[in-house]
């Protein structure tokens, strides 16, 4: 049975670079197939997504952090979601953040923009999988 | 028509009268000042505690042994009145047999006649009265003494005239001695203007709506002093549910108050410096444990990879974790070292002393960035302080100001003091890029809170300079426009 897969392309919103080093380490090292954007913070990011220019590369996931400079990951949220429905696809958002304030962590969970809160340190396989669950065609899954 | 002269009395009820006397329980007796002969009635000796002849029945033996010695002039004075209308009444202790001495009224009548001159006297027993009105007469006394003692008075509004009656005490607390009577708007004037409104319509609705009120004010008294006082009124009701008085207390509750005020602003001090300890030590463990992810983050990747160009790039990060977290390390000891200083004696310090320390520091800061800096402490020249912190203000102000100068302008920074209402002040202007108070101004002083993309912004000295300036009791406030600059006014003391 041959699994239709595709390149997925993962962002991710984190003012620390370290993190950001080390997230596209562990994906080259484990030969994930995606492709990875990384912005220093929300205003960065939302300026991409809403630029025409990079309409073909959207990315399938976004991976923001709660705590930056200039826009934070509340921020971002609240403004992708003005621009959510003029992207040409569907893009998931994630929370991955070393905050343990059990306050942003109820906030995220209780937000329907947000797909789930990852806490730092990360599972590299557990964020590994979730890269790979976006390579497989929405079509393979419902034939399932 | 009386009853002596509607009867024979004293032709021929003699008998009848003297038995009347005889039996009544009073004292009736008779003294003739000729003769110097007392005649008691049986009452007389019953009302001692004596049977008739139990005891001598002399004027010597009244006066000497049974009239207590300290009434005898009370006594002869009513017994001897030589003026017009009835004699006085006199009110005396005298001792009876088995129960010492009681009070008794006293009321004579002087009669002369052919056999010499005479004096007539009737005596009650009254101590049970007496008594009465001694315990009201403490009770009274008690109950003004407490009203004293607590500052604490009643009053009275009659809701047909609107007439104030109020308690001694209250005049009191008014500070309003002599014949003074307040009407209703009157007694509310004393009260401080804002509050004045608030009386009458407390009343208003008392009598109108059968409101109760219970409130704490500010008032002055007729000596100019101002005092919180608490006024207090509840409404009471006819029959029919009508409001036919306010009945209330008026308390001077000024010591309770104050003491409680400034409770209150230690509690809220308190509290301020418990969110920012909590603040703070959420902030720290949050820096520390990004720290400590990245650490574990580089230490898996370092062990996964096979390449060895790799696991130098890694081990390079490695290194920089490692120096991120004696860097937090050390902004850690500055925070406690703020809370050590602080003990510290505080020195006359001159400003233009610490600044010039600090230009001297920053110096190639100050060159690089070409900012003009003015300084002017012409008007505060020096402060008690404690010096560390004044320099730590100072160098965190002035390098803030350089690192957010403007993109497109040099820097100008103008410094000066201010001293207003014996509050002494350091102002820091500046033409630098500004902060969008809105958004960001709750979060200005907050540890790790950087708020534009700059290299060198940690997120540490305003932080710092807050507490440093709070600690000692002051305050940072901050006026931003984006575009256009940034004041902070630092009040030191």
């Amino acid at each position: 049975m041959s699994v239709e897969r595709k390149m997925v392309t993962a962002c991710i919103i984190d003012d620390d670079d370290i993190f950001i080093y080390g997230f596209k380490k562990f994906v080259e090292i484990r030969g994930v197939s995606a492709e990875i954007l990384n912005f220093s913070n929300g205003k960065e990011a939302i300026d991409y997504l809403k630029n025409p220019f990079y309409a073909n590369n959207l990315p399938d996931i976004i991976f923001v952090d709660i705590n930056m400079p200039v826009m934070d990951g509340w921020e971002f949220t609240q403004n992708f979601e003005e621009i959510k429905s003029h992207m040409g696809k569907k893009i998931s958002v994630y929370f991955i953040s070393s905050s343990v304030d059990i306050n942003d962590i109820n906030r995220a969970k209780n937000n329907p923009a947000i797909e789930d809160y990852i806490m730092k340190p990360i599972s590299e396989t557990h964020v590994e999988d979730l890269i790979n669950s976006y390579q497989i065609s929405p079509g393979f899954i419902s034939m399932n | 028509m009386s009853f002596f002269e509607g009867h024979d009395f004293f032709g021929e009820s003699t008998a009848h009268l003297a038995r009347l006397i005889n039996n009544i329980n009073t004292g009736i007796w008779e003294y003739n000042t000729t003769t110097k002969k007392a005649k008691w009635s049986d009452g007389f000796y019953a009302i001692l505690g004596y049977h008739p002849g139990e005891i001598e029945c002399s004027y010597h033996n009244f006066f000497e042994n049974i009239l207590y010695y300290h009434d005898k002039q009370i006594f002869i004075k009513a017994t001897h009145y030589a003026g017009k209308g009835p004699a006085p009444i006199a009110q005396i202790r005298l001792l009876t047999k088995n129960n010492g001495y009681q009070w008794f009224e006293s009321s004579a009548l002087k009669h002369d006649d052919d056999d010499g001159q005479f004096i007539y006297g009737v005596l009650n027993n009254i101590n049970k009265y007496k008594l009465a009105e001694f315990t009201a007469a403490q009770a009274d006394f008690l109950s003004a003494e407490t009203s004293r003692i607590a500052r604490i008075g009643g009053w009275e509004i009659d809701v047909t005239s609107m007439a104030l009656n109020m308690s001694r005490e209250i005049y009191n607390i008014y500070e309003l001695h002599g014949d003074v009577k307040l009407n209703v708007d009157e007694a509310i004037s004393f009260f401080e203007p804002a509050y004045r409104p608030v009386l009458t319509k407390a009343i208003e609705d008392a009598v109108k709506y059968c409101k109760p009120y219970d409130l704490e004010v500010l008032f002055k008294t007729a000596k100019n002093n101002t005092i919180w006082v608490r006024a207090k009124g509840i409404p009471i009701i006819d029959d029919f549910g009508k409001c036919v008085t306010v009945r209330g207390v008026f308390q001077d509750i000024d010591i309770i108050k104050r003491s409680g005020i400034s409770m209150q602003s230690s509690i809220n001090l308190l509290d301020d410096q418990n969110k920012r300890l909590q603040n703070f030590a959420y902030i720290v463990s949050h820096n520390l444990r990004s720290h400590a992810g990245n650490l574990k983050f580089m230490v898996n990747l370092f062990e996964e990879t096979k390449a060895e160009n790799d696991k130098e790039e890694i081990f390079s990060h490695i290194k920089t974790i490692s120096e991120s977290l004696s860097a937090t390390m050390g902004h850690l000891d500055e925070i406690v070292k703020i809370q050590s200083e602080i003990s510290k004696e505080r020195k006359s310090v001159s400003f233009e002393t610490i600044f010039n320390n600090v230009i001297a520091t920053l110096r190639a800061n100050i060159e690089a960035s070409k900012a003009q800096i003015n300084a002017d402490f012409s008007e505060v020249p020096e402060i008690s302080y404690i010096p560390a912190y004044l320099e730590s203000i100072f160098q965190n102000l002035l390098t803030n100001a350089i690192k957010y100068k403007h993109p497109n302008r040099e820097p100008v920074i103008n410094c000066y003091t201010h001293i207003h209402e014996k509050h002494i002040y350091l102002v820091f202007e500046d033409n630098g890029m500004g902060i969008d108070m809105k958004r960001f101004g709750d979060q200005l002083f907050g540890m790790y809170r950087t708020f534009h993309q700059n290299k060198d912004a940690k997120g540490i000295g305003l932080f710092i300079t807050r507490n440093q300036v709070e600690a000692l009791g002051g305050n940072i406030i901050v006026d931003s426009t984006v575009d256009v600059g940034t004041k902070f006014t630092v009040r030191l003391v």
